[in-house]
């Protein structure tokens, strides 16, 4: 038989460079959009209980979407040529979609934080400010849901099959919105809030384990050629322990502050490391070829 | 080399107004809005690239690299048989492949003149001239959210290196591996399909230097049917395995402009054997996507409502 030879043991595809902004990148914009629709739909639940809370998270989630959106513009090949994303709306395309959601996004929410500042100053128009929050609404879900969309549809390795990484990251998204809300409101010693956030905390991260559990069983076939299976359960004990159980036990144990501030910190490690661990899929070698370093 | 291109774009052309910063500022703001008078179709142009005649001597190559003014990507030695350009970038829009199929037990051994070569002793070159696919339903062209990516009057897909912003989505898209960002300027490029040279009536530069004329470039309908009586006769002439690939669609992926005959499986050319597009899963994914974020919005908004007072 003739030796195997020629192109077949190589990968086709080109690997884009995106390497850990993106990750960071895909990070804060889940914080941002998350913060804000949590803020906004427990103001709207129960104006009473969260517009205090609500008025300190849109400056906040102002900020969270400022900073991603300097990483995203950093992360172009070049970064001048940044409004050449605005010359055409394109539906079939998931940057397309997010790129005009999170610009649009960026006006309510940037007129929410400036009247809620200008409310804590005595300059109170709390109708215009409620009207900004909900036509920051739609806008903010797009700017969350398209991200998990970009980056399944494409034809990198590992990517191209994770069908649930827009569900599990725009759930992601409302989870670490109400885990910051949470955080804001105990600072801020909102007993009521903190106590219902608490709640709702619990739920979303029960929640959020169905999400991510399919995009581990989407990815399988991907881990399965880059690491071995010992590598496999440690990372996926750890991501479950790290990011689900122990913010569970932390919240459920104890409503103090530092033990919710525990519980966030532990949640957004693991909310990194899983984004890191996604993004760096097409970069990481199949064991075969690394087998031989 | 890369060095020039910085020198030669700091350069100011003699076309080129007067400009202050304000007005430079404001026209590069502007610029990328501007629309002229979209080109009349032509009819669709491609490649079939014979690769049972190709015989590697990468004159393609060159004349691609001469034409373009791509610079050199340096040498180096990939230890891949006589391919040292190793891929398609952004600066080797072609890219001649070589295979080298020869049996263990045989490597040493001279063919014997006049004596029939058994089925181990079959051994053989497989070359082929790899190009940009120009996609009839394009991922990169679907991927591109600054509208760069188009395709042109000829039904080629074509890069507008001054929109372009480099964001990678047209590489990530390529099931083909065909596009890079250029280190120097941050933008993607690929093959154009001589767009110039088309325009002008010429045939593109590799196709004119194919000495073996492995490159064919002309209406992708007459090229197919060319195609397909040269699978015809290699199978008359005893050659069953040669077959088109990219010709026709798939369930799985549109037909492509330039397309290959080949002999041995797509993957030992470094093609996909399946094409996959991966807008078929878009729509699954943002009803997933969104599935997921109201789900945990429904959640949210019914702890909050049931617990508020």
């Amino acid at each position: 038989m003739p030796r195997e030879s020629g192109y077949a043991h190589l990968l086709v595809t080109k690997v884009p460079g995106w390497h850990g902004l993106i990750a960071w990148d895909a990070l804060l914009n889940g914080m941002a959009t998350g913060l804000f629709m949590a803020a906004a739909v427990s103001e709207l639940a129960a104006p009473a209980v969260f517009i205090p809370v609500a008025k300190v998270a849109y400056p906040v989630a102002l900020v969270l979407l400022l900073v991603d959106l300097a990483l995203l513009v950093s992360d172009l090949g070049d970064p001048l040529r940044f409004h050449h994303m605005l010359r055409v709306f394109k539906p079939r395309s998931p940057m397309s979609v997010g790129t005009w959601c999170l610009s649009i996004f960026s006006l309510p929410l940037t007129a929410a934080a400036a009247l809620s500042l200008l409310a804590e100053m005595g300059i109170d128009f709390e109708w215009a400010r409620i009207l900004a929050v909900v036509l920051g609404l739609l806008p903010g879900f797009g700017s969350a849901a398209y991200k998990g969309v970009l980056l399944s549809t494409n034809a990198q390795p590992g990517w191209k099959d994770a069908r649930w990484m827009g569900g599990y990251l725009t759930n992601s998204a409302l989870l670490m919105g109400c885990a910051e809300l949470l955080v804001l409101s105990a600072l801020m010693g909102q007993t009521q809030a903190t106590t219902i956030l608490r709640i709702a905390f619990i739920v979303l991260l029960v929640l959020n384990a169905i999400p991510l559990g399919l995009l581990f069983a989407n990815l399988r076939p991907a881990h399965a050629r880059l690491y071995t299976r010992k590598q496999q359960w440690c990372v996926g004990a750890l991501i479950f322990a790290a990011g689900t159980l122990i913010p569970l036990d932390l919240t459920l144990l104890n409503g103090g502050l530092l033990f919710i501030v525990g519980a966030v910190i532990f949640l957004l490690l693991v909310s990194w490391v899983i984004r890191f661990v996604y993004v760096k899929i097409p970069h990481t070698s199949p064991l075969e070829i690394r087998s031989g370093e | 080399m890369a060095s020039r291109e910085i020198e030669l774009s700091a350069l100011p052309q003699t076309s080129d107004p007067p400009r202050g910063r304000l007005s430079e500022f404001i026209g590069r703001l502007i610029y990328p809005f501007l629309r002229g008078e979209p080109p009349k179709p032509r009819p669709a142009t491609g490649f079939y690239t014979d690769t049972t005649v190709c015989i590697g001597c990468k004159a393609c190559e060159v004349a691609c690299k001469q034409w373009n003014q791509l610079p050199s990507d340096g040498f180096n030695w990939s230890g891949n048989s006589y391919d040292n350009t190793a891929e398609l970038s952004a600066t080797s829009w072609r890219h001649v492949k070589f295979i080298e199929q020869f049996s263990d037990e045989s490597s040493g051994k001279r063919a014997s003149v006049g004596v029939a070569p058994s089925e181990s002793d079959h051994n053989r070159w497989l070359m082929m001239s790899d190009v940009c696919k120009h996609c009839l339903a394009a991922p990169c062209h679907q991927a591109c959210p600054t509208g760069a990516i188009i395709h042109n009057e000829f039904e080629n897909v074509y890069i507008q290196a001054d929109i372009c912003n480099g964001c990678s989505c047209c590489i990530a898209a390529c099931p083909f591996g065909v596009i890079t960002r250029d280190s120097v300027g941050g933008h993607s490029h690929k093959c154009t399909l001589c767009y110039d040279r088309q325009r002008d009536g010429l045939e593109p530069a590799c196709a004119k230097a194919c000495p073996t004329q492995s490159i064919h470039f002309g209406p992708v309908d007459e090229l197919r049917e060319q195609a397909r009586k040269r699978v015809e006769e290699l199978h008359q002439r005893g050659v069953p395995q040669a077959y088109l690939y990219g010709d026709a669609a798939s369930d799985t992926y549109s037909e492509l402009h330039s397309f290959y005959l080949l002999v041995d499986r797509p993957s030992v050319y470094g093609l996909p054997d399946n094409p996959f597009n991966p807008w078929l899963h878009m729509m699954g994914d943002y009803v997933r996507s969104i599935a997921g974020g109201l789900a945990a919005i429904a959640a949210l908004f019914v702890v909050v409502f049931l617990l508020r007072s």
